[in-house]
């Protein structure tokens, strides 16, 4: 692979290539899921949710288990809740308590993989599943402020979201792109200054105000 | 394809909320004020602007432990400082029978002194505020339910929330909290929201939730347009107040209408929500737009501005121009008569005649009995009715039983292709859309026709008549 010569110092100085090449997608997904925001009016929870479970599926052996863990995490969530309201706790005790059990769900899940020979799934390195973990407090804080049904329809974006920026990620055009010109990932800089200004109507909104539009 | 870009350019977005109007207009401090709403109500009061009233506030679980529960009046609400979107918020209509410290809410369940404390726990540990940050809690005054609202809201106290920018009321909707909003007058969680012309005070359109166009209250035939809203000017003026003291540029106000004490800031809201325009059908952003560049002083002249750029329809412009109104074909008019008794009938607008004329038992239901028994017992057999002996007949008529016939104003003679005929004439009040007019109106046998009334173009100085109303 051609690669540019700032590349061939980081890998002279002993950093992997696949360490690189992460790196600097991270302004490029970063970019993405701005746009999305800005102008398309997809929301997820924030920027920084979607962001990593972009890396954690990137980081697990294979999107499907990725989803699969992701989608355990929100759905156990949402168990919880339900469990959890009669007792009234305060808020981090709550959490807590989801996380314990989100954990052993987890743990359920990667037994039966390895029950039904699924060995990728109990195959997945640790971080990607704690990372996806921790996103169950972004669901219960939406829970709690905008309902369960804003909630789960902001879990289902940033999985989409986030299988985008996946595909995006693993673009192996992309990849050599970066590899040849990396300074690239400069130019999302005057992208972003240009979405950071922008006051149209995102592409949601004219769906949200169509019935307005039929009456001016 | 084009004509739906420029269109959508009246509409406010999330993006341009943010970017030009909440980000320069809205300030910290300000922003900080609409949040906390024990301060802004402190401010507002402080103003001579109508809050409820605070009955007392609970700032750590030491005050909770000493709080006087007794000290609580029979119906109250309780909420937090910082809470958003109605959560939090419990109120209690009475006290239980032979019971001191037994609440009852709205849906009859009861409320122990043992829950009460429950719930300020829970709102002192922040459980309503995102962030989880500690919060206070705070007793005030239940607002009570204004009779009008009565068939159209479920539990819960109607409210009306008004957009003001620069000193200009720009649009208003009335929200109204349903089942599926158990109670809360927010849109999000399922509540309806009425449009409101800005310059009457009446609703037009609405909106269930977030994006469902109504009609009608959900499951009955309540009409949602058309309700006049009382105290209109005190609330615009309101809105424009509380713009002015909280110097948040761009404001939603939200105000309910009190049994006693008429229209009461309830809060202030520094990220006013964009479904409004939803429920007016029209956009804010060509309203901002419109309200930027003049001038304003006083809270009168921003109230007049908003109710001539964006109140009314085109019709009611009109009326404004011409100092005419508009009416229909056919109208309903109420008639005054003799000793007072009104009545309302149907009438035919009828440019094409040129007086007005009623039935003969419309008139005589009006007072008018004696007069046209006697009038049909003096002979007309003897004129001959004919444009040129017009003024000869009345004249000769008149003469002869002006005095005695009582109520006799003046006699009429029709010509028409159906066959002349001598009519009596009365004087009458008459009420048309709200406009007063006296009126000589000739009496005749209508009750074959379909309107007992017509009125003709002598009674139609004051009105412009459309044929598609």
């Amino acid at each position: 692979m051609n690669t540019s010569p700032i590349i061939d110092f980081f890998l002279g100085q002993g950093v992997p290539f696949t360490t690189v090449i992460l790196i600097l997608m991270l302004p490029i997904i970063a970019t993405f899921i701005a746009f999305l925001r800005q102008v398309v009016g997809i929301k997820a929870f924030g920027i920084y949710a979607p962001l990593i479970v972009t890396f954690a599926f990137l980081a697990t052996n294979g999107l499907k288990y990725g989803i699969a863990i992701f989608v355990t995490v929100i759905f156990s969530g949402m168990l919880m809740r339900f469990v959890l309201k009669p007792f009234r706790l305060l808020y981090l005790p709550r959490v807590a308590i989801m996380l314990t059990a989100v954990a052993i769900l987890i743990l359920g899940i990667l037994v039966i993989g390895g029950e039904f020979k699924r060995t990728g799934l109990a195959a997945v390195s640790i971080f990607p599943i704690l990372i996806m973990i921790t996103i169950v407090e972004k669901f219960v804080a939406v829970q709690i402020e905008k309902g369960d049904k804003a909630a789960i329809v902001l879990a289902i974006e940033t999985l989409v979201i986030s299988i985008l920026g996946f595909f995006i990620a693993s673009s192996s055009t992309l990849i050599h792109f970066l590899a040849l010109y990396p300074w690239a990932v400069l130019f999302t800089i005057p992208i972003n200054i240009m979405l950071g200004k922008w006051t149209g109507l995102r592409v949601s909104e004219y769906f949200r105000f169509r019935k307005i539009m039929k009456n001016l | 394809m084009f004509e739906f870009f420029r269109l959508s350019r009246q509409i406010l977005g999330m993006n341009a909320r943010n970017l030009k109007y909440i980000r320069p207009f809205n300030l910290s401090r300000a922003k900080k004020l609409a949040d906390n709403k024990l301060l802004s109500k402190k401010i507002l009061a402080k103003n001579n602007i109508s809050v409820p009233k605070l009955i007392a506030k609970i700032r750590t679980v030491e005050e909770l432990e000493n709080f006087d529960w007794q000290s609580l009046p029979e119906g109250f609400a309780l909420k937090p400082n910082r809470g958003f979107g109605g959560e939090g918020i419990l109120v209690v209509y009475g006290k239980k029978k032979n019971s001191d410290n037994i609440w009852i809410k709205a849906d009859r369940s009861s409320v122990t002194v043992e829950d009460l404390k429950t719930h300020v726990r829970n709102i002192l540990d922040g459980s309503f505020s995102l962030s989880g940050t500690p919060d206070i809690a705070f007793f005030e005054e239940r607002l009570q339910l204004l009779k009008l609202f009565k068939p159209y809201s479920y539990k819960g106290i109607p409210d009306i929330r008004v957009i003001v920018f620069n000193k200009v009321p720009l649009m208003a909707m009335l929200r109204l909290p349903t089942k599926s909003s158990s109670g809360k007058a927010n849109l999000q969680q399922g509540a309806i929201g009425v449009g409101i012309d800005i310059a009457t005070g009446t609703t037009t359109t609405a909106v269930l939730g977030k994006n469902k166009i109504i009609e009608y209250v959900p499951g009955t035939r309540l009409l949602l347009s058309g309700i006049k809203l009382p105290y209109w000017n005190d609330i615009l003026k309101l809105a424009v107040r509380a713009q002015e003291i909280s110097g948040l540029g761009f404001l939603g106000a939200d105000i309910a209408i009190d049994k006693v004490n008429g229209p009461t800031i309830i809060e202030l809201n520094a990220r006013p929500g964009l479904s409004i325009q939803v429920a007016n059908l029209a956009g804010l952003k060509e309203r901002l737009e419109k309200a930027a560049g003049i001038k304003i002083k006083t809270a009168e002249k921003g109230i007049r501005v908003g109710k001539d750029l964006f109140g009314g329809e085109i019709e009611e412009e009109l009326e404004e121009i011409s100092g005419r109104k508009v009416i229909g074909t056919v109208e309903k008019v109420k008639l005054i008569g003799k000793d007072g008794k009104e009545i309302e009938v149907e009438a035919k607008i009828d440019t094409g005649a040129y007086s007005t004329s009623i039935d003969t038992e419309l008139a005589k239901e009006l007072g008018f009995e004696k007069t046209l028994n006697d009038f049909e017992n003096i002979s007309l057999t003897g004129y001959i009715i004919n444009p040129e002996n017009e003024s000869f007949i009345k004249k000769d008529i008149l003469e002869k039983h002006k005095e005695s016939i009582p109520d006799l104003d003046d006699i009429a003679i029709i010509f028409s292709a159906s066959g002349s005929s001598i009519r009596p004439v009365v004087a009458l009040e008459l009420i048309l859309d709200e406009t007063k007019l006296f009126s000589k109106v000739n009496v005749t046998k209508r009750n074959d026709l379909k309107y007992p009334m017509i009125i003709g173009k002598r009674s139609l100085s004051k009105f412009l008549i459309d044929v598609n109303k």
